[in-house]
């Protein structure tokens, strides 16, 4: 069992210009900004589940990305 | 350049890896202005490396790679470390060879560019760690300031040997125990960017990686001097969560932490006289361009 982030679209703010998740993830091209949804995705079977990206987004009070386990 | 070079023959695009189309379709070669930006709307030019999940060293893999003024043209040099296993997921040239002599190889590598490319512009960067650069290379990293070698050395400062398990470096702060150093350091953290200042670097700048808008400016402004005037050199703090005892999200508070005022790794930044003048006119030439399309 892993742990993967998961982006919740509807709190992420995304499209006000945020982009603390994609700036501070530590791997490449795993948290992509979505131009259609103007959301943040992340690309799961890249993540290695550092929980640094949950940590900026709360500490925003965004609270938009959670650790999930597939 | 752009990319031209990398283009795929269109019988075999359906067959080559996916992350070589997105680096063909969506990749910032040739594109003016590139930056920290571009993250998550461009495809970087680095991909699945294998560092620790977490790791700060990784993020600042990122804003290297993603501020590089002009990576097509540019040659990076490596060394053994952490690093060493990121170049091979890198799409940026790149040389390594033995541990240490990074900026004796890149002296040579600029120097056979400018005379196989005469009247281009190529840029060779050297990234390796703080024992590569402040220990066991430290002679090559001096003597290529000495001599006026033009181009950037960027220290991956982790503050101790962190592939082989924590032994004690010259950049390690005083007094700190690690792992494979039980007693603790008995002297104080080598003070390079002062060295380099005084060695003949035309900008030094000491800075952590918690910022992408401040390591931008400073690997450009190191780059463009390094083209024109002479060496520079870049201190980014990437410390190593595993060996100073952290949990994988606990990283950029650890460098929040040691960027405060009084801080080892407070920003600092020096630039000679004859880079400030060399800025300077680039600011000018830019300005002129402007008009005759605002007209």
């Amino acid at each position: 069992m892993y742990a993967v982030a998961e982006v919740v679209d509807e709190a992420c703010v995304a499209h006000k210009g945020c982009r603390l998740c994609i700036m501070y993830c530590p791997e490449a091209d795993t948290i992509l900004f979505d131009k259609t949804k103007k959301v943040a995705v992340v690309v799961e079977q890249r993540c290695k589940g550092c929980e640094l990206c949950v940590v900026v987004c709360s500490a925003a009070k965004h609270n938009a990305i959670r650790l999930v386990h597939r | 350049m752009g990319k031209e070079k990398i283009k795929i023959c269109e019988e075999f695009y359906d067959i080559m890896p996916p992350e070589y189309r997105e680096l063909v379709d969506s990749s910032t070669y040739g594109k003016e202005g590139r930056g920290w930006k571009d993250v998550g709307v461009a495809k970087e030019l680095i991909e699945e490396h294998s560092l620790c999940a977490g790791c700060p060293e990784s993020i600042a893999f990122r804003y290297v790679l993603a501020c590089l003024p002009n990576p097509e043209d540019t040659v990076m040099v490596g060394s053994t470390g952490c690093t060493s296993l990121v170049f091979p997921h890198v799409a940026v040239h790149n040389i390594h060879s033995l541990f240490g002599n990074q900026n004796a190889v890149a002296s040579g590598l600029k120097r056979a560019l400018a005379h196989r490319f005469p009247g281009k512009v190529k840029d060779v960067v050297v990234l390796a760690g703080d024992g590569a650069t402040v220990d066991i290379g430290l002679d090559m990293t001096l003597q290529s300031w000495f001599r006026q070698e033009k181009f950037l050395t960027i220290c991956f400062d982790n503050e101790l040997y962190a592939n082989t398990g924590g032994q004690e470096s010259g950049l390690m702060q005083k007094g700190f125990v690690s792992k494979m150093a039980p007693a603790g350091k008995k002297f104080d953290k080598v003070r390079l960017p002062e060295i380099a200042e005084e060695s003949g670097c035309h900008y030094v700048a000491t800075l952590t990686v918690s910022k992408p808008n401040r390591v931008e400016k400073a690997i450009r402004q190191g780059v463009l001097i390094a083209r024109e005037v002479g060496p520079t050199y870049i201190q980014l703090y990437t410390p190593c969560i595993l060996e100073i005892g952290k949990q994988a999200m606990e990283g950029l508070q650890e460098m929040r932490d040691s960027e405060g005022p009084n801080e080892r790794f407070a920003f600092k930044e020096y630039i000679s006289e004859e880079a400030k003048a060399y800025l300077a006119s680039l600011e000018k030439e830019k300005k002129p361009a402007a008009i005759p399309t605002q007209g």
